[in-house]
């Protein structure tokens, strides 16, 4: 079967309009779908929207206590954005490792985010960010709109509690007053252009010579990116010593579930983990 | 008076004369051809491993609108065995051995609707148990790949033909092994591992079939060998080897996928012949992994033993070569490896054999360097293993045992010149290596993660062709015309390699004209005389020394007339600048294109065209794999330069450092390119690149996940040029297309060990497997 209605809305409305009509396939960069549609993983719709020209999908504004990026913003809108370096680093360290120039041109965050890989480089920082996603979908004539934290929406590889009737609109990542660190670690076979074997986001405010507040997550070594509850736990409150150190690296390793697959086997991926963790921290420790 | 200094070209740095047209996006490669009435062709694979096929069912196919034929085994039985062994079909009719099996193929309107009909052809399959470790197939009671057949070519000793899926087998010895291990003081043993790479072309495979109304066929086909494919290809059709024309559209890279003949051949040939109309084969990019030939893949154990004076006394080789489904160049590969187990060093007494085993695997073609690679990573990594055990520095052990001029080595290969000395000393004292070795051997246990290393390998390689077939030659035709314009028609193919300028530069150095008056033509059949084909790093020194040889008939005849008219002797005349000059003093006496016309619109009325055919003094080795295969041997040494992250296992190369003996630089831009593009291709198969086979399936057929080094990785270089003057290269030079790719992984693993000291032996080197053996090592 082919698609059959291809739209390219200008406004919200409008797309979730044609969403609430059932079997529309998103577009939005394309940079996963159509590589997935080629290679006969995903079926196309028989509605095909395309959103890029929603402006109300677009753009990155600080409002209300939160850093609000909208589901169209491409990694190099993200990475050229000062409010994103400001309130976000640790995310447009991420951009910073994503792909190539060409990809970081077309994709989008609302991209990677629905498309919920494992390996997703945005995943990874958003969720030590606390971020949330904004949802919203026209069911019956009138916008309804909701909001949930990232970790709720991940659900599965490539499955989100998204409906399919709702759009991504924005993701908002909410706004931290006490000095910030923030480190994004990213582990390929080769420095561009390629999936996460591994990758580390690390975000906290520091008390002193103490972190607090501290968030620590790993992509591609779990169904869905997530938090260490663990890893954070042994440094929250805690001096980065030597002794801290191994003890949360020793904690994350032991709280990750990877996968053997043709880039990695699991046992290399949980000693990544370790070795990582404890760089990424020591050079904390020491910055 | 005009006085016109003399120039050379020789040396300089000369763009390539198809750059521009590429750079600008105007090439038209065979996927951008398309000639009236031209139909799409797509072949359908086998979806198992191994298995008999019960039935095929194409009549759905054949109903779909746009379709014009669809083929199967059954609508050619006069078809016939093609390739290296002769041992495949092009279409399978009633057993496929591997996962590339062609099965059927159609012809249609468009491409899609050639992949639609694909979908709609019915096979039903009944497995047969797959083979798929080469060690498994030579057991007792194995399953049979090919029922009834000899082993092929190269296995002259019967001996290891016992197991029926021996494909090939190769024996080479020298000297007496007993006596030189009874010499020796020390011995290093070892298992290597080589794995599956593929050549990665930009370019995919493709080709457009045509007959006309008389039954002419014309292939505008990207191969490397045009004039053995006509012979092939009238063999495979029944037809008359006269009535083939093979154009080469600007082709896409070769790296010698391209040297053997593959079924979608022949295949896009039967649906032409069937359909009466222009029928075109372009691969996918996931096809060209799939189906397109890889390097050899290789299980490799070297013993090698040196006196405690450091002369080297024996090395004995054993090789499995799994050959896959089919044969195909890469079971041949012993013939080069054998030269460097050899003779790149100096070495007494040999003992070589290599069996090639059938599998239900995806099989090996040539691929540059040609089993040198593989060779070389054993034999150089031993080299550091026996100086370390000696006590001797690595490259004080190998200039101890460095080959030098003037030798022939039992082998039979005949050193004419040999720079390897030079090579060594060059490339170690540019990069430091002795006082990094010796610094990072030191550090090995010092704190720290990440660890420095350094290491070096060398190479030798054919440099003046190859005598594999019974000539290794190269015809030439050379015109010019009335306004002195030149027109070289050369039988040497060009694959992106720069062989048509540095051939146009050979010229000019001889015409005395400049660059812009000249034309290479160098596609076609119908055209160009012959020429073996493009491999062995052989053109620029064949190909250039035929066009040497055009260029100075015409040469000797332009001077000939102009000294008749000007009243002097021929040796008082030169060519230079476009002009007919004085020798001694540069002076202008006419221009060359008046003294062309003077020719031509004579009473004599002669033009200036003129014909050479070069063939090298080299030999066909004898039955025992000795003789002088080369007409020159190409030499080099890299060093490189590593960090090893032991958190991590990542291996960044620093630095290499090179020192080539390429007899003489010709187009120092070309050579360049060619050197630096080789480093970068043997630090992909040392480091990232691994097409990984899996009981017979590809697991990677896309370039997401097949890892060809990109921009970031690409080490600083620091390569220099030994040139030792070749005396029959052409301007002295020797070959250089396949040298550079051959070191780089034997030297990677030595940096490695020098960095860590840890040993590895099975490539390649990606993070996860160093770190395994760092972890293992460290227990
Ligand atoms: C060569 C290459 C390299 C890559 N490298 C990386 C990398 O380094 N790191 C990385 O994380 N990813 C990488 N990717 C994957 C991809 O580029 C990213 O995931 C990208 O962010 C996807 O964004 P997109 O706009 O192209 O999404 P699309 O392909 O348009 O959409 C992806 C999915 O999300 C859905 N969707 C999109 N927008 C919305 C929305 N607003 N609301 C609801 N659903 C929506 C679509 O329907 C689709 O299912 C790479 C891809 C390629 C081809």
């Amino acid at each position: 079967m082919s698609v059959e209605h291809y739209w390219a809305p200008r406004t919200l409305d409008e797309a979730l309009g044609h969403l609430a009509g059932g079997d529309v396939t998103i577009l939005a960069g394309g940079t996963d779908l159509m590589p997935q549609k080629n290679a006969g993983r995903v079926r196309l719709g028989r509605g095909l929207l395309n959103l890029s020209r929603v402006d109300a999908l677009r753009g990155v504004a600080v409002e209300k206590g939160c850093l609000r990026i909208g589901a169209l913003a491409t990694i190099t809108e993200l990475l050229a954005h000062a409010a994103v370096r400001e309130h976000a680093d640790v995310l447009a360290q991420a951009c910073d490792r994503f792909a190539s120039d060409q990809l970081r041109n077309a994709a989008t965050i609302g991209g990677n985010v629905c498309n919920a890989s494992p390996a997703g480089d945005t995943l990874v920082p958003l969720l030590v960010l606390d971020a949330e996603v904004e949802l919203a979908s026209r069911p019956n004539g009138s916008v309804a709109t909701r909001t949930l934290p990232l970790a709720a929406f991940l659900t599965g590889p490539g499955r989100t509690a998204r409906a399919p009737h709702e759009l991504l609109v924005a993701l908002r990542v909410p706004l931290r007053r006490a000095p910030a660190v923030g480190r994004f670690f990213k582990f390929g076979t080769r420095p561009a252009l390629d999936i996460s074997t591994i990758s580390i986001g690390f975000a906290a405010s520091r008390d002193g010579g103490t972190l607090r507040d501290v968030r620590l997550a790993y992509g591609a070594v779990a169904p869905v990116p997530m938090r260490s509850h663990a890893a954070e736990a042994a440094l929250d409150g805690a001096a980065l010593t030597d002794a801290t150190i191994a003890r949360a690296a020793a904690a994350a390793r032991e709280d990750v579930r990877p996968i053997d697959d043709v880039r990695a086997s699991a046992w290399y991926r949980r000693e990544l983990v370790f070795n990582m963790t404890r760089r990424i921290l020591d050079d904390v420790a020491h910055a | 008076m005009t006085v016109i200094a003399k120039e050379s070209l020789i040396g300089k740095r000369v763009a390539k004369l198809d750059a521009p047209e590429k750079a600008s996006g105007r090439t038209r490669y065979v996927h951008d051809l398309d000639l009236p009435g031209q139909l799409h062709a797509r072949i359908l694979r086998s979806s198992r491993v191994h298995a008999r096929i019960v039935s095929i069912d194409t009549s759905r196919a054949r109903a779909l609108p746009g379709v014009h034929a669809v083929l199967t085994a059954a609508d050619v039985p006069w078809q016939r065995p093609l390739g290296v062994g002769r041992d495949q079909l092009p279409l399978k009719g009633d057993r496929v051995r591997s996962l590339r099996d062609e099965i059927a193929a159609v012809a249609a309107e468009t491409v899609e609707i050639a992949e639609a009909a694909l979908r709609l052809v019915d096979v039903v399959y009944e497995d047969l148990p797959p083979l798929t470790d080469v060690r498994a197939a030579l057991a007792p009671g194995a399953p049979v790949i090919h029922e009834g057949r000899p082993p092929t070519k190269g296995a002259e000793r019967p001996d290891a033909a016992s197991h029926p899926n021996v494909a090939m087998t190769f024996d080479y010895a020298q000297g007496d092994v007993a006596a030189g291990e009874a010499a020796s003081d020390v011995v290093v043993d070892g298992w290597f591992r080589l794995h599956y790479v593929t050549h990665c072309c930009m370019g995919v495979s493709g080709m457009i079939a045509q007959f006309d109304a008389t039954g002419n066929l014309t292939l505008h086909s990207n191969t490397q060998v045009p004039f053995l494919h006509k012979r092939e290809f009238a063999e495979i059709l029944g037809i008359d080897p006269g009535r083939i024309r093979i154009i080469q559209p600007p082709i896409g890279g070769g790296f010698g996928s391209k040297l053997d003949i593959y079924p979608f051949e022949p295949i896009c040939v039967f649906l032409a012949k069937a359909t009466g109309r222009p029928v075109k084969l372009v691969f996918t990019r996931e096809e060209e992994f799939l189906a397109s030939p890889t390097r050899q893949p290789v299980l490799l154990r070297l013993t090698s033993g040196a006196r405690r004076d450091g002369t080297l006394t024996f090395r004995v080789c054993e090789t499995l070569h799994d050959n896959g489904a089919y044969t195909s160049w890469g079971a041949t590969t012993p013939f080069v490896m054998m030269q460097t187990i050899s003779s790149l060093y100096r070495v007494p007494h040999v003992r070589y054999h290599t069996t090639a085993a059938y599998t239900n695997n995806p099989y090996a073609g040539s691929f540059r360097g040609y089993g040198n690679l593989q060779a070389t990573f054993a034999v150089e990594q031993q080299m550091d293993e026996l100086a370390e055990k000696l006590g001797i520095d690595p490259l004080a052990f190998r200039l101890r045992n460095a080959q030098d001029p003037g030798e022939v080595t039992p082998q039979g290969m005949h050193f004419r010149t040999c720079g390897l000395k030079e090579c060594l000393a060059t490339a170690a004292g540019a990069s430091g290596f002795l006082a990094k070795h010796a610094a990072a051997r030191a550090a090995q246990r010092a704190p720290g993660r990440v660890k420095r290393g350094v290491g070096m390998a060398s190479m030798l390689h054919v440099g003046g062709g190859a005598k594999i077939y019974p000539s290794d030659g190269c015809g030439t035709i050379l015109k010019i015309d009335d306004f002195a314009h030149v027109t070289l028609i050369t039988g040497a193919s060009e694959i992106g390699q720069g062989s048509e300028t540095v051939l146009a530069q050979l010229v000019c150095e001889e015409l005395g004209v400049p660059l812009d008056a000249i034309t290479v033509v160098n596609n076609d059949t119908d055209i160009t005389p012959w020429d073996v084909g493009v491999h062995a790093s052989r053109t620029t020194f064949i190909g250039g020394n035929s066009a040497i040889g055009a260029a100075r008939k015409a040469k000797a005849k332009i001077l000939a007339a102009a000294a008749r008219s000007a009243g002097c002797a021929e040796a008082e005349l030169d060519l230079r600048g476009g002009h007919i000059v004085r020798a001694a003093s540069g002076e202008a006496v006419t221009t060359l294109a008046k003294l062309l016309r003077s020719l031509h619109f004579s009473d004599r009325a002669e033009l200036v065209m003129t014909t050479h055919y070069y063939e090298p003094p080299s030999r066909h080795q004898d039955a025992a794999y000795k003789g002088d295969v080369s007409a020159a041997y190409a030499w080099a040494t890299q060093v490189v330069e590593v960090e090893v992250d032991t958190d991590t296992g990542v291996v960044r190369l620093v630095k290499v450092t090179g020192a080539h003996d390429v007899g003489r630089v010709l187009n120092r831009l070309g050579i360049e390119g060619q050197i630096e593009g080789g480093i970068v291709m043997g630090q992909g198969y040392a480091l990232t690149e691994d097409l990984v086979v899996d009981h017979g399936v590809v697991r990677n057929p896309a370039f997401r996940d097949y890892k060809l080094v990109t921009a970031p990785e690409i080490p600083a270089m620091d390569v220099h040029f030994i040139e030792t003057m070749d005396g029959e290269g052409p301007q002295g030079a020797k070959g250089v297309g396949e040298a550079p790719a051959i070191c780089m992984a034997a030297a990677t693993a030595n940096a490695i060990a020098n960095a860590t000291g840890v040993r590895l032996r099975e490539l390649p080197f990606t993070p996860e497997k160093v770190y395994r053996a760092l972890r293992s090592a460290a227990g």
